[in-house]
């Protein structure tokens, strides 16, 4: 779970650390980002509503979701 | 690019409301209601995609509602399969199959398109977000259209608001070959309201239309403008969905068309290295 600030505009590091491509994908944010193996991602998102933000690997259904909340 | 759209985009509202002597034709594509979002395919993605429309409440005579050829419209059954896939992070490419059932008779091939759809800029660094579409089209001719070959250019606009997606896509198009060669830029629109409910299900409005040629709009009651009220999501095993049922809104537009269309997104292995955040437009 990643803790964020509502009402500002944030950047997200998505980095892979694994050995295999990923997607980070959250349908409420509207962002879907494949991220190469030992590659580091900015997703910029927009000033956030307080809330919780689902976000997934949509290239392993076996990984747990993880959530941004924006407080 | 913005400068472009403030000046073009005036004329070409304005061109909805005037009146004019020549009919409507191939602003609305029934091959493909979609409305297109800023964001493109991810590098390395192939998408596999099915777009269907039928027209349960159409027109009797060829070259009227989504008929642009000698075919009528009532019962027509629209039939596409879209392959697309990402060149790099902001540039996808695309090719289609059209084909078509008219109403008593077979499916058979109404033509193919070729496409380049890209977005600038990552997103929220402008207010708006904006993309760009290219797309040269070919129709089996008399029947399907009149026009034989067209190009296609649209900017597209998604701007974002909570749960909220609202996209815009004028369409300008231009016949190369056929009936219309010649002619100004046709103006159409598709555009695009979405509301992010779940993954499963969402409800959605789409708006597709066109006024005609730019300099020398159709009649509005000739025009064609149409609204889908839509659901969309995802299935199990990944495959995503959009149902709508469209209205027509005028004398020249069908009165109400079906659309289904089921895609597909997998992996399939990148041609060009990463180009987010460097380069490749912005």
């Amino acid at each position: 779970m990643i803790n964020v600030s509502a009402g500002v505009p944030l950047t997200v590091k998505v980095v892979n650390g694994s050995k295999e491509r990923i997607e980070f994908e959250s349908f409420k944010l509207n962002r879907e980002k494949v991220v190469e193996p030992g590659q580091t991602l900015v997703v910029r998102l927009p000033a956030l509503r307080p809330g919780s933000y689902d976000f997934f690997d949509d290239f392993h259904a076996d990984v747990p979701e993880g959530a941004i909340v924006a407080r | 690019m913005k400068h472009f759209l403030f000046s073009i985009l005036p004329l070409s509202l304005l061109s909805l409301v005037a009146l004019g002597p020549l009919k409507c034709s191939a602003q609305v594509d029934p091959w493909e209601f979609e409305v297109y979002p800023y964001a493109t395919t991810p590098r390395g993605m192939a998408e596999f995609e099915t777009d269907n429309a039928v027209v349960t409440s159409g027109h009797s005579e060829g070259g009227e509602g989504t008929a642009m050829g000698t075919f009528a419209s009532q019962k027509m059954w629209f039939n596409a399969y879209e392959f697309t896939y990402g060149l790099t992070d902001r540039i996808e490419a695309a090719v289609y199959l059209a084909m078509a059932q008219p109403n008593g008779g077979q499916l058979q091939w109404a033509g193919e398109k070729f496409r380049f759809r890209g977005r600038l800029f990552d997103e929220d660094v402008l207010p708006v977000n904006v993309g760009w579409y290219a797309e040269l089209e070919w129709h089996k001719t008399p029947q399907f259209d009149d026009a034989a070959t067209e190009l296609e250019f649209r900017p597209i606009l998604e701007k974002d608001i909570g749960p909220i997606s609202i996209m815009l896509n004028p369409k300008f198009e231009k016949v190369l070959s056929g009936v219309g060669r010649g002619k100004s830029f046709e103006f159409g629109y598709v555009a695009g309201v979405q509301y992010r409910w779940t993954r499963r299900l969402s409800p959605g409005l789409e708006f597709y239309g066109g006024s005609g040629l730019i300099d020398q709009p159709d009649r509005i009651s000739d025009q064609q403008h149409y609204v889908f009220p839509t659901i969309w999501g995802e299935l199990p095993g990944g495959l995503e969905y959009n149902f709508g049922v469209g209205y027509g809104l005028t004398r020249g537009s069908d009165r109400v068309i079906v659309k289904f269309n089921l895609e597909l997104e997998r992996f399939v292995g990148a041609l060009f290295k990463s180009s987010e955040g460097r380069g490749w437009f912005f």
